[in-house]
C-alpha cells in the first residue's frame, strides 16, 4: 500500500483538476499551486500554459525555495510574459484558471485576505489579497487553496470580502468544494474522509450530498511529485 | 554627464511625506538596502507604493517611518510569514493600509507613466476594498459600461536595485524586471542602485540595456542593496539573517539591527 500525506492529496487533487485547463497562474507564495500545475503538464495536461509572477513560461523544475516569485521560476524560460501581461490577459477574458488562497473562505466563494475585525485599526491585519480582488472575477475559473482545512478559515460569511466571482473549486487536505448555484458543496472527499469528519473541521454547514471519494494517488503521481519537489516544500503549508 | 552619486546626497534630496515606489518583488532585488537607509536617517511620513513587499515595509513601519502602504500584498513567503512591524503599524492605526490588488497599484503607476490623471480597469467586483479605500467608478462614454477608475500614483521617488549599471542610468536587470519598467516611468525622480557600475562601453551595438537611463535621476552603487533578500546573478536570501531579523520584536531591537547593519 502506498504511503501519502495530506500535501500529496491536496498537490495530486489541484493538478486533475487542471486536466481541462487552457492556461493558468499562480502568485505569491503559491507553493502548493506550483507544484500542482507542474505534475499537471507532466502527467495530466501536456499543452496547460503555465504562467507566473516572474514572467517566466512553462517553466518544469526540480522545486528549490518555499518562494514562488524568485529566479528559479524564471530563468528557465524561452520568454518572458510578466505580472502586468497576466493582469491584462485576464482583463481581456483569456485567462482560463488562476490559483488563490485566504484567511477565510466562506460558504458563498468569498475570500478575505485583508483584516479581521474593522478595515481601519484590525484587529489582525492580513497581508492583503495581492491580485485576487480583479483575478478572481476577471479570470474564467478561480481554484482556491486552504492548505489547512480547519473551522476558522472556512467561515460561513467572511469578516471582511477582498473577493468574490468566478470561484470554480476549494481545494483542502480532506476535501474538494464545488461551487454549485452560489454556494460550496462537497464535490470529492479525499480517501478515507466521511462527511462527519468534513463537518467537524469546517465552519458552515456541509451537506452529505453523497459526493464519491477521491481516487487514491497513483504510484506515477507519487514518484512523479517526489521528482518535482524532492525536499518536500509542499509539507510546509500544511503542517 | 555622470549620475553616479552618493547614497547621502540623494537621501538630503528625499523629503518626509514622499511617496516612494520601490521595485523587485517580496524578497527578490527589492531595494532593502535603500530602506535601511531612509530608516536609519528618521524620514517620516513617507507613502510606500508597490505590487507585492515585504521587508521595506516592516523596516521603515518599525522605525516610525511610514504613514501609508499602498500594495497587493505586504508578506514575506510561507517560510517568513507576516510583516510583524507593518502588521503592528496597521493595527496600531500609526499606518494606514492602503490595500491594493496588484493590478491597481500598476494601473495606478501606468496612469501616471501616461500622463493621465487615472484609468479605468475591470475588477474589484463584489469587493469590500472599493469602498474602505474609497475607489470610485467611470462610465465608459462610448457604451456607458461601469468601469473602476484608478487614481494615478505619481510616486515622488522611484527606487530600484538592479545588478548592473553605467554611469548615464543604463541597467542591467539578471532575473525577472517584474514592474520595474512601469516605476521608471511613473515617478517624478529614479534612484538606482546597483552592486557593480560598469564602463561607458559596456551597453552598445553588442547589447542594450534593460532598462534605459532616459528616466534615471541617480546611480548609486550599493553593494548588497537588495539582502537578506536575493539579487540574482549575486546572491541568494540570506535565511540566516532572515531567521534573525523575524526574532526582532522591538524597535529598539530593531534599531540596534540597523546600526550593526552595514553588511
Amino acid at each position: 500500500m502506498s504511503q501519502y500525506k495530506p500535501s500529496d492529496l491536496l498537490t495530486i487533487s489541484i493538478a486533475r483538476a487542471l486536466k481541462g485547463a487552457e492556461n493558468c497562474f499562480h502568485g505569491v507564495a503559491s507553493g502548493i499551486p506550483c507544484i500542482a500545475i507542474m505534475l499537471s503538464r507532466r502527467l495530466h495536461n501536456p499543452d496547460l500554459v503555465y504562467l507566473n509572477i516572474t514572467g517566466g513560461v512553462n517553466v518544469d523544475r526540480e522545486i528549490c525555495e518555499v518562494s514562488t516569485d524568485g529566479n528559479s521560476l524564471y530563468e528557465d524560460s524561452r520568454s518572458s510574459f510578466g505580472l502586468t501581461d497576466i493582469f491584462d490577459l485576464a482583463a481581456r477574458g483569456g485567462l482560463d484558471v488562476a490559483f488563490l488562497s485566504g484567511g477565510q473562505v466562506d460558504q458563498g466563494g468569498r475570500v478575505n485576505n485583508s483584516v479581521i475585525g474593522p478595515f481601519r485599526q484590525p484587529k489582525v491585519k492580513l497581508p492583503g489579497g495581492a491580485g485576487s480582488a480583479v483575478l478572481i472575477p476577471n479570470t474564467k475559473r478561480a481554484f482556491v487553496w486552504k492548505s489547512k482545512h480547519e473551522k476558522r478559515g472556512l467561515v460561513e460569511r467572511v469578516d471582511f470580502i477582498t473577493s468574490q466571482g468566478n470561484v470554480k473549486y476549494v481545494f483542502t487536505p480532506l476535501c474538494t468544494f464545488e461551487m454549485v448555484d452560489g454556494s460550496l458543496q462537497v464535490k470529492e472527499r479525499m480517501p478515507g474522509v466521511s462527511f462527519e469528519t468534513i463537518q467537524e473541521n469546517t465552519g458552515f454547514a456541509v451537506e452529505d450530498n453523497g459526493a464519491p471519494e477521491m481516487a487514491p494517488p497513483t504510484l506515477e503521481e507519487l514518484r512523479m511529485l517526489d521528482e518535482i519537489d524532492p525536499q518536500g516544500f509542499r509539507d510546509l503549508e500544511t503542517r | 554627464m555622470s549620475k553616479i552619486t552618493q547614497l547621502h546626497t540623494v537621501l538630503e534630496q528625499i523629503q518626509d511625506g514622499s511617496m516612494i515606489a520601490l521595485g523587485g518583488n517580496v524578497m527578490y532585488r527589492s531595494p532593502v538596502g535603500v530602506a535601511k537607509a531612509l530608516a536609519k536617517v528618521g524620514k517620516k511620513n513617507l507613502h510606500l507604493v508597490k505590487t507585492a513587499m515585504a521587508m521595506e515595509a516592516d523596516l521603515l513601519c518599525g522605525t516610525g517611518s511610514v504613514s501609508t502602504v499602498s500594495a497587493g500584498f505586504v508578506g514575506y513567503e510561507t517560510q517568513y510569514g507576516l510583516c510583524a512591524f507593518y502588521r503592528k503599524g496597521v493595527e496600531s492605526g500609526a499606518v494606514q493600509a492602503q490595500e491594493h490588488a496588484c493590478y491597481s497599484v500598476i494601473t495606478a503607476l501606468r496612469a501616471s507613466a501616461y500622463g493621465v490623471p487615472f484609468l479605468p480597469i475591470r475588477g474589484f467586483n463584489g469587493s469590500d476594498l472599493v469602498d474602505a479605500i474609497g475607489f470610485k467608478t467611470v462610465k465608459d462614454p462610448y457604451t456607458g459600461e461601469e468601469l473602476l477608475a484608478i487614481a494615478a500614483m505619481r510616486p515622488d521617488v522611484g527606487v530600484l536595485h538592479v545588478q548592473k549599471a553605467d554611469r548615464f542610468g543604463n541597467c542591467e536587470i539578471i532575473g525577472s524586471q517584474y514592474e520595474d519598467q512601469t516605476i521608471a516611468r511613473a515617478a517624478k525622480k529614479l534612484l538606482i542602485t546597483c552592486e557593480e557600475i560598469v564602463p561607458d562601453d559596456y551597453f552598445g551595438a553588442h547589447k542594450k540595456a534593460d532598462l534605459s537611463g532616459v528616466t534615471v535621476t541617480w546611480v548609486v552603487q550599493l553593494k548588497n542593496g537588495a539582502a537578506p533578500g536575493a539579487c540574482p546573478g549575486y546572491y541568494d536570501i540570506d535565511h540566516e539573517t532572515m531567521q534573525r531579523f523575524k526574532t526582532l520584536k522591538t524597535p529598539e531591537q530593531l534599531k540596534a539591527y540597523l546600526e550593526e547593519g552595514e553588511s
